[in-house]
């Protein structure tokens, strides 16, 4: 008989098996194995908040855009009072698609089926030729909306989840959210989205990118050793790029959520501020006017006081978070981006790996600037996510190679036996004054972030009922 | 609430300007444009990214914008501008040939075989002597380690090439518009 608190598969392992709490090893068969898969859509796609968009991609009443909850599409929309709605895309008559379209403006969702109309916010209107009741005798119309997901809006971004009665956003966010914050509510605008995301099909299984996403440090060193050699990343005249290992000395933070970010000093990272040995001696009111955050000019500083504590303010100064992932399937990337003119105005990007099966996600990315940012820096900014990130990014078209063969491998008979290892750890670690809360391990960025985001996957995957 | 970037941006995908005489097909002229996006190709496709390098002009702008699906009367208005697969200029593209040529690029290392089919060539005359607005469409193969299986993009590229001698040109303008609002390749690691 099936354990509801075990998952087992049908040929007896346990999902709890697979992942070696003593030996801290993930069996590859997580990447590839269709039963897994169909166990995450239920007990993670429809269980935890998920990323959906941002709100002003739908400013006004009727706007949509068409996203995915994991395999289930759903429209984002708008109606007339100004709330966003999350409405699965399947028509409570026959199953057809709703929406068609995956942007737009409209106060009625009519299935081009048969007809079944439905408001911005779900509701049933009705089905044509109202004389003859076509929606039937059986069902009340108040009963036959589009089915509702639960929607919390952050910083204007939508999130979403088919738990309605499960944690809120804030709980799921957990100790994260101090930083998180730091990043998408700290200016009186807020961000903006820039345009529509990219999107691509990634051949690979949503968990190569998203475990990466946890705040993987140390491929930079060798996937992104381009970066090195062309002289973006690092000392350009350093022969020895595993010596000099930039980007790797920093504070991670994560917490039991999964959701971490990596807090890294400027001139850690880019050969442009590497040679700024006076940002060391600056006080951080002073740093933050010669070097403002990733995607904040001198202008906008007041406004950042306002938003955030004086704490708050000293480590967005000193070592702001610039990439990390929120669970189960965002990637955060909000980096400076130094450019070979001698510009950093910043990228701010943030994507999702949506599931397309076992063997494939599909590669979402939006990119921000915040609203009151100028003109000039909205356009610099977007040309520096593109170049650095998505389609045609100059360090993520690496990573979008790389994971379709961890996922074939994970579909060889032995191969699918053997691990993923996440042994070593540099544990918690506090650097003093540490503003924020969660997990905060100082040194050298380890596994310790990628260990907790497996760890709260196996939370959900064995979780009860 | 800010500026509706729903409909920003999104704008309908409309022929070459034509703001000069068209270039009969067939013609010395045309024939003269057509080798050189055949040659161009063929660097593209032997991964010959110096000599393609050379074929660029330092005012160059390099994009492709995204398409999207719409319905109703928006229905037309694919191509959104505001959002880009590719966003470059000279500089930029300078540094992506910088990065092919180390020993890192790992998405083009091994490299990929691709195969550039070019077709529909329309070449017009604009307002400036020697410029030409060039619309070719093409498909790109592209075919990866053990995969069988080929991935292909198909787009129109709205090029404005500049002569620079006899039989020699160099583009000032590339617009890539891809057919694709969901790319099928896992990455743009390749040039259009």
């Amino acid at each position: 008989m099936l354990n509801k608190s075990k998952p087992t598969l049908s040929d007896g392992t346990t999902i709890d098996e697979l992942i070696n709490l003593q030996t801290r090893e993930v069996s590859m068969r997580l990447l590839s194995d269709h039963e897994i898969y169909k166990l995450e859509m239920e007990r993670i796609f429809a269980k935890t908040w998920l990323l959906l968009g941002h709100e002003t991609e739908v400013p006004n009443s009727g706007d949509y855009v068409v996203r995915d909850m994991g395999e289930d599409q759903v429209i984002v929309s708008r109606d007339r009072k100004g709330d966003v709605h999350v409405l699965l895309n399947v028509c409570p008559h026959r199953g057809m698609r709703v929406c068609m379209a995956e942007v737009g403006n409209a106060q009625v969702h009519r299935c081009v089926y048969h007809g079944w109309a439905f408001r911005p916010d779900g509701s049933f209107m009705g089905a044509p030729i109202e004389r003859e009741q076509m929606h039937g005798n059986i069902f009340a119309k108040e009963d036959l909306g589009l089915t509702k997901a639960r929607v919390q809006l952050y910083g204007g971004l939508i999130f979403a989840t088919w738990n309605i009665e499960g944690p809120s956003l804030e709980d799921f966010l957990g100790d994260s959210k101090f930083y998180f914050d730091l990043l998408f509510c700290r200016t009186d605008g807020g961000l903006e989205v820039l345009g529509p995301p990219q999107k691509f099909i990634v051949p690979a299984n949503w968990k190569a990118a998203a475990e990466q996403s946890a705040s993987d440090g140390f491929h930079t060193l060798t996937l992104h050793r381009s970066l090195m050699e062309t002289g973006q990343y690092g000392r350009a005249t350093a022969d020895d790029i595993y010596a000099n290992a930039p980007a790797m000395y920093g504070v991670d933070i994560s917490c039991r959520q999964g959701h971490s970010l990596r807090c890294i000093p400027a001139e850690v990272t880019f050969t442009m501020f590497m040679s700024m040995d006076e940002l060391k001696k600056l006080s951080p009111d002073e740093r933050l006017e010669v070097l403002p955050p990733p995607g904040i000019t001198k202008e906008m500083l007041p406004e950042l006081k306002r938003h955030m504590s004086p704490a708050g303010l000293k480590l967005m100064a000193k070592a702001p978070p610039q990439v990390g992932g929120m669970f189960p399937n965002v990637l955060v990337l909000f980096i400076y981006a130094p450019r070979t003119d001698g510009k950093y105005s910043g990228a701010l990007a943030l994507h999702t790996y949506v599931p397309r099966g076992p063997d494939h996600v599909e590669f979402t990315n939006w990119i921000f600037a915040e609203k009151s940012a100028s003109p000039e820096m909205k356009r610099d900014m977007m040309a520096n996510a593109v170049r650095q990130a998505g389609t045609s990014g100059t360090i993520e078209q690496d990573d979008s190679d790389t994971w379709p063969h961890m996922s074939r491998n994970a579909r060889g008979a032995i191969g699918r036996t053997r691990t993923m290892k996440y042994g070593a750890l540099l544990g918690e670690k506090k650097p003093e004054d540490w503003p924020g809360g969660g997990y905060v391990y100082d040194g050298f960025t380890k596994d310790d972030t990628q260990w907790n985001w497996w760890l709260y996957y196996r939370e959900l995957m064995t979780a009860k009922g | 609430m800010t500026t509706a970037t729903a409909s920003k941006g999104m704008e309908r995908l409309e022929p070459v300007p034509v703001t000069g005489k068209r270039i009969a097909t067939g013609s010395a002229l045309y024939n003269e444009v057509l080798e050189f996006l055949y040659d161009e190709a063929a660097l593209l496709d032997a991964q010959n990214y110096d000599d393609w390098g050379k074929l660029l002009e330092e005012d160059l702008s390099y994009t492709a914008p995204l398409r999207i699906t719409r319905q109703g009367s928006d229905r037309l208005n694919t191509v959104v501008r505001t959002t880009l697969h590719f966003d470059d200029d000279y500089s930029s593209i300078m540094g992506r040939l910088l990065r092919l040529g180390t020993k890192s690029a790992w998405a083009e290392d091994p490299p990929s075989r691709t195969r550039r089919f070019v077709t529909n060539v329309r070449v017009w005359e604009v307002a400036k002597p020697q410029e030409f607005e060039v619309e070719s469409y093409l498909l790109l193969s592209r075919s990866r380690y053990e995969q069988s299986v080929l991935q292909m993009m198909s787009c129109v590229r709205h090029d404005l090439w500049r002569r620079s001698g006899p039989g020699a040109f160099k583009l000032a303008r590339r617009e890539i518009i891809v057919d694709q609002s969901v790319l099928g390749m896992a990455n743009l690691a390749v040039f259009l």
